[in-house]
C-alpha cells in the first residue's frame, strides 16, 4: 500500500566496505518486487535500509513520496520476515502473531480475529498453542510469515523467507504469499538468491551484483534481454554460454574452429564501431535447435561430453571443435530425440536468440 | 580388558576419590564437630570420631554466648544489598556493551580490570579513603566495595548471556513497533533471566564468603559473620565448637545454592571456552 523510492542509495560500513551501491529502483503501489542476487550481493543491505535496521550512507529512500530516512523502523510501519525466524520463543505461536498487533494496541477480538485469519491462510491453526522450539524449522519460517503479514504494513519486507522450507512446502507458501499479498493489496519486496522462487513470485525483478543495480524489469525483458554478461548468465537454469567470437557485420558474427571459420547471424541493430572487433557470444541453452545430422551450412559441429536426465527436461553438456574444446550447455525437452555421451551433433542457433557482449560485459544489440 | 584400560580407570578413580575427599573431607568435618560436645571433638579414640551422641551445645552456645545473630544479619543485609545495586548497574551496563559496543571495548577493558589485580592490593587505598569518609565499620562501606568488587565480574558474565540472545529478535521487536525500554523489557529480560538469576546467586555466594575486606574494614557494628567465625580461633583456645556450628550454617546457602545452581555455575566456568 506504498510505493518505494530508492534513490542512488549507498551502504558504506566500517573500514570503507561497500555494501551497496549508488542503488535506484522504484517499487511500485501494490507491487511485487523480488530483490535477486548472489550471497554477499548487497541485496539484504538494502532490505535492511528499507526497515531501517542500516542507516543509509547516502540517498534517499522515500515510502510514497516520503523521506523516511532517518525514521526508525517502528514509525516507517513496515514488516519484515528474517531468514533466522526471530521467533520469540517463549511465547506460544498465537502470541508470536499477536505480537506487532499487541504494540499498536489493538483490542483482544480484533488482535483474535486477525491472528486466526493469518493462521488459517498459512495452515498453522494446528500448532497456535504450541512454542515454536517445538515446530519444525518449516513451520517455524511460517510463523515468522505470519507475524510480518498480520499486520497489514504499507511495506512487506521478506528476507528469503522460503529458505529453511523443503521444496514441496515451498511451492504451497510460495502460493500462498502471493494470495496474500494480491489479497491484501500489499506492496511486497521480496529478497532471494533463489531466481525460480524471484519469478514464480513477482512482477518485477531486480538483480543486484556486488551492491550495484544489474537489470531490473519483468522476468521476459531480464530473460531475453539481459543487459550484461552477468545477467544473462545468472539468470536461467542453465545459465547462458559464451563464445568468444568476432563481429563480421552488422548482422553476422563469426567463431574459428578447427575446421575453419564459421559464421553465425544475428538480428538486431549494432553500433557500426564494433565491426571487426573481438566479442562474447551468447545463447540460452534452452533456445539452441540440436540434431543428429548437418541440416544447414551455419550449423556448429559438437561432440556430446555429459548427458544429465533432470526429469522434465536433459541437459547435455557438448565440446565444440575449436582450439580450447569449448563447453557449452543445452536444455532438450524430455522425450525428444536422446543423445549418448561422445554422439557427434550438430547446433543451430536462430538469429533472433543471439546475444552480443563487449569488452565490459554489456549487451551491444538492440532489438 | 586390556591392561591399559584397567589401569586407567584405576588411576581415574583413585583420583575422583581423592579430588572428593580434599573437597568433601571439610564440610564433613564441619558438620561432625557442629554437633559434637567438647570431650567428642577432642578424643582420640578413631570410632568417636564418627559415632558419638549428638549435641546442639554449639548451636546454643553460638546464639546466646556470641553476637552470631547480629553478624548473620550484617551478612545477609551486606550480601543481598550489594547485589542488589551490583545488578541494577551490571544488567544494563552489559546490555550496553553487547549491543552498541558501547566505548568501543575500553570501558568494558576497564571494568573487567578491577578484577585483574590481587583484591588485597587495593586494600590500603581504600582504607585510608574509608577512613577519611567515615565509611569504616559499616554497612554502606561494605557493600561499596562489595559493589565495587562485583560490578565487573557481573557485567562480564552478563555480557556473555545479552550476546547469546539474537539481535534478529530485538530487530523483529523494533519492526512490531515497540520502543527500546519494551523491547528491553518483553523481549530480552525473559531470555536473560536465567543468566540475571545466576549472576545473582554468584554476587550473592561471593559477598557471603567475603572474609579479607570484612576483616579489614569491620570491628563491631558491621561485622559479618566470616569475621566472628574466625575470632573463635584465639591466641588462649580454639573454640572448635561454636567454630564449626557457626561455619555450618554460614556454608548452608551456598551449598544449597551450588546444589539447585549446579548446571549454570558449570556454563560460569567454562565461560569463554565455547566463544569464538
Amino acid at each position: 500500500m506504498s510505493r518505494v523510492d530508492c534513490k542512488n542509495i549507498w551502504k558504506i560500513y566500517s573500514g570503507n566496505v561497500i555494501g551497496v551501491k549508488d542503488l535506484t529502483f522504484t517499487c511500485g503501489d501494490k507491487e511485487f518486487l523480488a530483490i535477486l542476487g548472489p550471497s554477499g550481493g548487497g541485496k539484504s543491505s538494502t532490505l535492511r535500509m528499507l526497515a531501517g535496521l542500516e542507516e543509509i550512507s547516502k540517498g534517499e529512500i522515500l515510502f510514497d513520496g516520503e523521506l523516511v530516512n532517518n525514521m526508525g523502523p517502528n514509525e516507517r510501519n513496515i514488516a519484515l520476515a528474517f531468514e533466522s525466524y526471530a521467533l520469540y520463543y517463549r511465547l506460544t505461536v498465537y502470541e508470536n502473531i499477536a505480537f506487532p498487533l499487541r504494540a499498536k494496541g489493538f483490542k483482544k477480538e480484533k488482535v483474535n480475529k486477525m491472528v486466526k485469519e493469518i493462521a488459517e491462510s498459512l495452515n498453522l491453526e494446528p500448532v497456535l498453542n504450541t512454542k515454536p522450539s517445538g515446530l519444525a524449522g518449516g513451520h517455524q519460517q511460517r510463523v515468522s510469515l505470519a507475524r510480518a503479514l498480520v499486520r497489514k504494513p504499507r511495506l512487506t519486507l521478506l528476507d528469503e523467507p522460503l529458505s529453511h522450507m523443503d521444496q514441496r512446502i515451498r511451492a504451497a507458501i510460495r502460493a500462498q504469499i502471493r494470495r496474500i499479498h494480491e489479497e491484501f493489496g500489499n506492496t511486497t519486496i521480496y529478497v532471494t538468491h533463489d531466481q525460480e522462487e524471484a519469478i514464480s513470485l513477482s512482477d518485477r525483478i531486480l538483480i543486484i551484483f556486488e551492491g550495484q543495480k544489474q537489470q531490473i524489469g519483468t522476468i521476459e525483458e531480464i530473460y531475453n534481454k539481459p543487459v550484461n554478461r552477468f545477467v544473462a548468465n545468472f539468470v536461467g537454469q542453465p545459465g547462458m554460454n559464451f563464445i568468444n567470437g568476432k563481429i563480421d557485420s552488422t548482422n553476422a558474427v563469426s567463431i574459428l574452429l578447427d575446421g575453419g571459420k564459421q559464421e553465425i547471424k544475428f538480428t538486431g541493430e549494432i553500433d557500426s564501431k564494433y565491426i571487426g572487433s573481438g566479442i562474447v557470444i551468447g545463447f540460452r541453452p534452452q533456445q539452441i535447435k540440436i540434431s543428429h545430422k548437418k541440416e544447414k551450412e551455419s550449423n556448429i559441429p559438437a561432440r556430446v561430453k555429459i548427458v544429465e536426465f533432470q526429469g522434465d527436461s536433459t541437459v547435455l553438456t557438448l565440446t565444440l571443435d575449436d582450439q580450447k574444446k569449448t563447453e557449452i550447455k543445452v536444455n532438450i525437452p524430455a522425450g525428444g530425440t536422446r543423445y549418448k555421451r561422445g554422439e557427434e551433433c550438430w547446433l543451430e542457433l536462430q538469429p533472433k536468440f543471439v546475444h552480443l557482449f563487449n569488452e565490459q560485459e554489456k549487451a551491444i544489440v538492440k532489438r | 580388558m586390556s591392561k591399559k584400560f584397567i589401569l586407567k580407570r584405576t588411576i581415574f578413580w583413585i583420583l575422583t576419590i581423592i579430588i572428593i575427599l580434599v573437597v568433601i573431607g571439610p564440610l564433613i568435618w564441619i558438620y561432625l564437630t557442629a554437633f559434637k560436645s567438647p570431650n567428642d571433638i577432642f578424643t582420640s579414640e578413631l570410632s568417636r570420631q564418627f559415632i558419638f551422641t549428638p549435641t546442639l551445645d554449639n548451636f546454643k552456645r553460638l546464639f546466646t554466648q556470641f553476637a552470631f545473630f547480629g553478624s548473620l544479619l550484617n551478612t545477609i543485609i551486606i550480601s543481598v544489598a550489594s547485589t542488589i545495586i551490583v545488578m541494577i548497574i551490571a544488567v544494563p551496563a552489559a546490555y550496553s556493551f553487547s549491543r552498541w559496543n558501547t566505548g568501543g571495548g575500553h570501558i568494558l577493558f576497564v571494568t573487567i580490570s578491577t578484577r585483574m589485580f590481587p583484591a588485597v592490593v587495593a586494600a590500603l587505598p581504600f582504607f585510608i579513603l574509608f577512613r577519611n569518609l567515615g565509611l569504616l565499620d559499616t554497612h554502606i562501606g561494605l557493600i561499596l566495595l562489595y559493589m565495587y568488587f562485583n560490578v565487573s565480574f557481573a557485567t562480564f558474565l552478563l555480557y556473555g548471556f545479552f550476546r547469546d540472545v539474537p539481535i534478529e529478535l530485538e530487530q523483529a521487536a523494533l519492526i512490531d513497533g515497540y520502543g527500546r525500554f519494551n523491547i528491553f523489557r518483553k523481549v530480552v529480560l525473559p531470555l536473560v533471566l536465567p543468566g540475571i538469576v545466576t549472576t545473582s546467586v554468584f554476587c550473592l555466594i561471593w559477598s557471603w564468603n567475603e572474609f579479607l575486606y570484612a576483616f579489614l574494614f569491620t570491628r563491631s557494628s558491621a561485622k559479618t559473620m566470616t569475621v566472628l567465625i574466625s575470632s573463635f580461633w584465639g591466641s588462649i583456645e580454639i573454640q572448635y565448637g561454636p567454630m564449626a556450628a557457626g561455619a555450618a550454617i554460614g556454608v548452608l546457602p551456598t551449598l544449597i545454592a551450588a546444589w539447585f545452581m549446579q548446571r549454570y555455575i558449570v556454563r560460569g566456568l567454562t565461560f569463554g571456552a565455547v566463544k569464538g
